[in-house]
């Protein structure tokens, strides 16, 4: 299979583009009691009529069975050439769906809709390909008998007594837009049979006989003619609904079907959906009663109650898991909060005694079920085989271990008896004997126990019970006692060997949900899309024991990003049914309904708003409804809403990256604007003024604007130099040269600097007589201290002093600067470095972009040091800036 | 103060400003009022009644608009507008919001000063006739007799060229919008039709600048509108 396997694929990205753009086709179901009819005959008749009425109408495939009223029919229409799979070492012509999808017509007759496609196709069923088809926004037409319809599998082996393996789920037909019911009796249905109008194959002879048998085809004429009346009734209430008329039709009946893990299950869930058919599509429900204090059901129930619940959904009802040790007062409180009205429950077997007893489930929810009526279903015609009475762990030998083990122990504790023998009475040796089945049952589980309690018995028997070394009894008394011992040492390894099973259980899944949490810390820890990405497959692959994908999209595609183990190249086969989980929102590949073939099974992460990528495992090793299965689906739950989160995340910080970067553009170009131009402003003005009237103006005025000019034009000489530190700083282009440096010089350079800006506010200088030098740049130090320092001037009134003062603290050399002004906001106080910062109404606003005191910060750390700020400092106002430069390990050399 | 020595009162936070503003306006023949607030500008226009207010639209303690706005109430001699380049919508709404004029900052002070004294002397014609003849250069226009004269040469113009140009003539010194122009030429319809005014505003030119690519007699306003500027105004040539 797997030699043609590539060939044959189609093009899946093509399919997709095509299947996602157009809208969804128009479904048409012919429906039919039997085979013979005439379903396609009539389809065909309609369809020529169709094609005369100008409309684009192709055969997708059609079997004509060779009769000749069908071929006539078929000629003149357009057909599809079938497509050859080669399967076993036959050429089966099957039908292409990638032909019908290039060709795109209007109206596509697709015959035998429970058709079964050949092992390789891209979907095992034809309704499958029907759907795509109907997706791609093409008009379906095809014939349906109503006995392959999944609900009604049971039925119509109990009426014809054949068990159909071609099956349509129910809801492939209530997508139908339109059901025609083509109609015959069933004596004219016979009369073709006879006649030789029905297609029979030679080999199906003597079962289709049986089949259309009168009886039969009434029974089956009765469930395709109330198929067809339901569905006319479902077209009304639609009808109804749309026209917001307010009718019975929500009359409110409420279904409940409650399963076990018993044989049952599916045959009662199939119950419950024709219930529902026949109360106009009441909702359903599939209940499942846990009971946390009996012991867990054994695999086989467990498979049987997920296929049952995977039924239900596949049949539109909904599935509940109620918890709670009383089945009939659980299922009657459910029922009574919604308003259940029909409760069904099947007749299982081992309740025969309890039945004898009048304490069967039915009995007891018939008494408690006020105004619900409820439906015992018996088990006849399920052919799904027994269920086992009692479930427990399977005996084998293959655990030889654990009997030998057990064997050891009652041989230990057959020694202690012995050396106890003369002390102790023949119940006490029998005591002694108990330890050992204790022991067994404790140590090996349910099975060893029972061996050690077989054994222990003859044990006792065989060395302590009169006449000894021999399996006789001699006292009658001693029989008591020996069977007593029998029963209570079976009993006690029973008892224990189950505790012991169970707990070992029950720690299985407290290692499950332990490995749930751990990955939903592991998730949620994960800061990235890729670190997200990275957790979810090595815990899907632990949790799986398998090999784990995660696929995330990058633009248009899902590209696969984590692995478990390790990233694998997948296969082009593979990479398709990613992309179909992705596209479409659905499982794909092995053990789903869409390229199976592959060896993984991918599924969509869908988050809470959106779907987020594909997870696949390498599918062979997880059983359907495993609790590996379910761990890993609960997993790929998390793991979505983790990488939904990461996302968005992402797209936080991008946004609130763009919005820094639009206000720091926006604060550039207003500080541009406003502190090259009011500079400009002055010069310009001044100049302008003396061009005009210098010449009538006394000596003190002219003197007074050419100073204006000179203090503008030095001051846009800082802000141009602020700029370029700026860039320097930023661009990376900043040159430190390093030096040797007294800090008392840097500062004394930079407060002269100052001076000339100061006006009527001093500086006190306040250094020590001794302080190290320190290594570093210092033209870069002086300009941070005079960008700080013209802050300071900047912010404080008039008669005011500037503190600018210098200690050794520690390893550090630190400076200080104080001004009296009005002081920084605490809240303001971790911003003021920040670039384009400036305070409101500064007294003096020739000071600058607030550019300085975040070119400080730069050139400070740039050089190892440290830049901080204090405010309040005297009372309620007063600033503190301190600049912490570290000592360097090594004094230079200093060379007299 | 008498009528030989209008005051102007400058509100602006520039000490800068301030400083060469004021020995300008001394030495131009204006006493010079000083506010450096918006609040304080409020004050002192309400308290001294300057015969005219230069007012910076960027002040600290609120929004120069709003100073405009609120002075409106209660004071109507001419208010110049200081303002960015870049800021044409600012200026407009200054305009709209009552504003006599704008001068771009940096300025020349000449500048500023011509367009101090158009908006005080419109003030002081305000509700007299307007006069029959204005003159720029060597073009006159004669209104009455709708007589476009350039040196001894008839300007020849067609009758929407003649509305447009003595709109702007008889608004001369004054900066007009061009939704106004639009408005009282073409009508309310045009008023988005900044087309017809660039393409009437070119031929206009041809007919009487002495070299259009160079005009000095309609003066583009970019972004605003047009001006009209007669001999007596302080003629500000482009800046290099």
């Amino acid at each position: 299979m797997t030699t043609t396997d590539e060939p044959r694929r189609p093009d899946p990205e093509a399919l997709l583009a095509a299947a996602n753009k157009a809208r969804r086709g128009r479904l048409k179901v012919f429906l039919g009691m039997a085979p013979g009819v005439g379903k396609t005959y009539e389809m065909l008749r309609t369809a020529r009529r169709r094609k005369a009425e100008g409309d684009d109408v192709v055969i997708g495939v059609v079997e004509s069975h060779g009769r000749r009223e069908t071929e006539a029919l078929l000629r003149g229409l357009e057909v599809l050439p079938r497509k050859p799979i080669e399967y076993k070492a036959r050429t089966l012509m099957e039908f292409d769906i990638d032909g019908a999808l290039a060709r795109r017509p209007k109206l596509l007759i697709v015959d035998e809709y429970a058709h079964s496609n050949a092992p390789g196709s891209r979907h095992p069923k034809r309704w499958q390909d029907v759907e795509e088809l109907l997706g791609a926004g093409i008009d379906i037409w095809t014939t349906l008998n109503v006995q392959h319809l999944e609900s009604l599998v049971d039925v119509v082996l109990r009426i014809t007594g054949v068990r159909q393996r071609e099956t349509v789920p129910d809801s492939a037909l209530s997508r139908a837009d339109d059901i025609e019911l083509v109609d015959i009796t069933p004596d004219e249905l016979r009369a073709r049979l006879a006649d030789g109008k029905v297609y029979v194959p030679e080999t199906a002879r003597l079962a289709a006989d049986n089949f259309f048998k009168p009886e039969n085809l009434t029974a089956l004429r009765e469930l395709a003619l109330r198929r067809m009346a339901q569905t006319v009734d479902d077209q009304l209430i639609a009808t109804m609904r749309e026209k917001g008329v307010e009718g019975p039709w929500a009359a409110g009946e409420r279904i409940v079907v409650l399963v076990g893990g018993d044989a049952m299950a599916s045959a009662l869930v199939r119950t419950a959906r024709r219930l529902s058919d026949m109360m106009m599509d009441a909702p359903w429900t599939v209940a499942h009663v846990e009971r946390p204090n009996q012991k867990p059901p054994s695999p086989a129930a467990q498979g049987r109650l997920s296929e049952a619940l995977k039924l239900a959904e596949q049949l539109g009802g909904s599935t509940v898991v109620l918890t709670g040790d009383d089945v009939v007062a659980s299922v009657m409180a459910y029922a009574r909060r919604n308003n259940v009205t029909q409760i069904v429950i099947g007749k299982s077997r081992d309740s025969r005694l309890r039945e004898l007893l009048g304490r069967t489930l039915a009995t007891a929810l018939l008494r408690q079920a006020r105004g619900a009526a409820v439906h015992v279903v018996t088990e006849r015609g399920v052919d799904d085989g027994k269920a086992p009475l009692v479930d427990m762990p399977p005996f084998s030998l293959a655990g030889w271990r654990g009997h030998a083990g057990a064997l050891v122990l009652v041989a230990v504790t057959g020694a202690i008896a012995g050396l106890l023998d003369q002390f102790a009475t023949g119940a006490n040796l029998a005591m002694i004997f108990l330890l050992s089945v204790l022991g067994a049952g404790l140590a090996f589980g349910l099975w060893p126990a029972v061996t050690a309690a077989a054994a222990a018995a003859l044990a006792y028997n065989f060395f302590f019970l009169e006449p000894r070394l021999s399996f006789v009894i001699g006292h009658p008394t001693d029989v008591l006692t020996f069977a007593v011992f029998f029963v209570v040492a079976m009993t006690t390894g029973w008892l224990t060997g189950r505790v012991r099973d169970q707990s070992l259980r029950t720690s299985a899944r407290a290692s499950a949900i332990a490995a749930l949490l751990a990955s939903s810390r592991r998730l949620s820890g994960s800061a990235t899309r890729d670190d997200t990405a990275h957790a979810l497959a090595d815990q899907i692959s632990a949790a799986g024991n398998a090999k784990a994908i995660v696929l995330l999209p990058q633009g248009e595609e899902i590209v696969p990003v984590a692995g478990a183990p390790v990233l694998e190249d997948l296969g082009a086969a593979a990479m398709a049914a990613a992309r179909w989980a992705w596209e479409k929102g659905e499982a794909a590949g092995s053990g789903t309904g869409t390229l199976p073939q592959t060896s993984w099974t991918f599924w969509p992460l869908q988050g809470v708003r959106n779907r987020v990528g594909v997870a696949g495992v390498e599918a062979n090793m997880l059983r359907p409804g495993s609790d590996e299965e379910k761990l890993v689906l609960a997993l790929l739950d998390q793991g979505a809403v983790a990488l939904e989160r990461a996302d968005l995340a992402l797209a936080a910080v991008e946004a609130e990256t763009l919005r820094r970067s639009d206000r720091f553009r926006a604060a550039l170009l207003n500080s541009i604007s406003h502190d090259l131009r009011t500079p400009l402003s002055t010069v310009l003005g001044s100049t302008t003024t003396m061009i005009e009237y210098g010449e009538g103006m006394p000596p003190a005025t002219r003197a007074d604007l050419l100073q204006s000019v000179r203090e503008e034009a030095e001051r846009l000489n800082r802000y141009v130099g602020n700029l370029l530190d700026m860039t320097r700083l930023e661009g990376g282009g900043l040159n430190i040269r390093e030096d040797w440096i007294d800090v008392r010089d840097v500062l004394m350079g930079a407060a002269e600097r100052v001076s000339r800006r100061l006006g009527k506010r001093h500086i006190e200088r306040d250094f020590p007589p001794d302080l190290p030098p320190v290594r570093l740049d210092p033209n870069l130090l002086e300009q941070a201290v005079v960008n700080i320092l013209e802050n300071a001037i900047a912010y404080s009134p008039d008669d005011t002093a500037i503190d600018l003062a210098a200690y050794e603290d520690r390893n550090n050399v630190v400076i200080s600067i104080e001004d009296e002004g009005k002081g920084i906001p605490t809240a303001e106080l971790e911003r003021v470095f920040e670039k384009f910062r400036r305070m409101e109404e500064p007294t003096d606003r020739t000071k600058g972009a607030g550019l300085g005191l975040s070119i400080s910060k730069g050139f400070i750390e740039a050089m190892g040091g440290r830049i901080a700020a204090a405010s309040p400092i005297h009372g309620d106002h007063g600033t503190r800036v301190l600049i912490s430069l570290p000592k360097s390990p090594q004094r230079p050399e200093i060379t007299p | 103060m008498s009528a030989h020595h209008p005051r102007v009162l400058v509100i602006d936070d520039e000490a800068q400003i301030h400083r060469f503003l004021r020995a300008a306006l001394e030495a131009a023949g204006f006493e010079p009022l000083r506010a450096d607030t918006g609040a304080e500008g409020l004050r002192e226009i309400a308290r001294a009644a300057p015969d005219a207010v230069v007012l910076d639209l960027g002040l600290p303690d609120m929004d120069g608009r709003q100073v405009l706005i609120k002075a409106r109430e209660f004071y109507h001699e001419p208010i110049i507008i200081l303002s960015a380049r870049d800021r044409e919508t600012e200026k407009i709404d200054a305009l709209d919001n009552g504003a006599n004029d704008y001068v771009e900052k940096p300025f020349g002070v000449g500048e500023l000063l011509a367009r101090l004294r158009a908006a005080l002397r419109q003030r002081l014609h305000a509700g007299e006739p307007p006069p029959p003849i204005v003159k720029s250069g060597t073009l006159t226009i004669d209104f009455p007799r709708r007589l476009v004269t350039k040196g001894d040469e008839l300007v020849h113009l067609s009758p929407k060229e003649y509305d447009l140009l003595a709109k702007l003539a008889q608004n001369a010194g004054k900066v007009m919008q061009h939704r106004d122009l639009l408005i009282s030429i073409w009508g309310p319809a045009h008023v988005e039709d900044t087309q017809y005014l660039r393409v009437f505003i070119g031929q206009l030119r041809q007919k009487i600048e002495g070299d259009p690519s160079e005009p000095q007699v309609i003066m583009t306003e970019p972004g605003i509108g047009y001006r009209f500027v007669t001999d007596d105004m302080f003629r500000i040539l482009p800046q290099a």
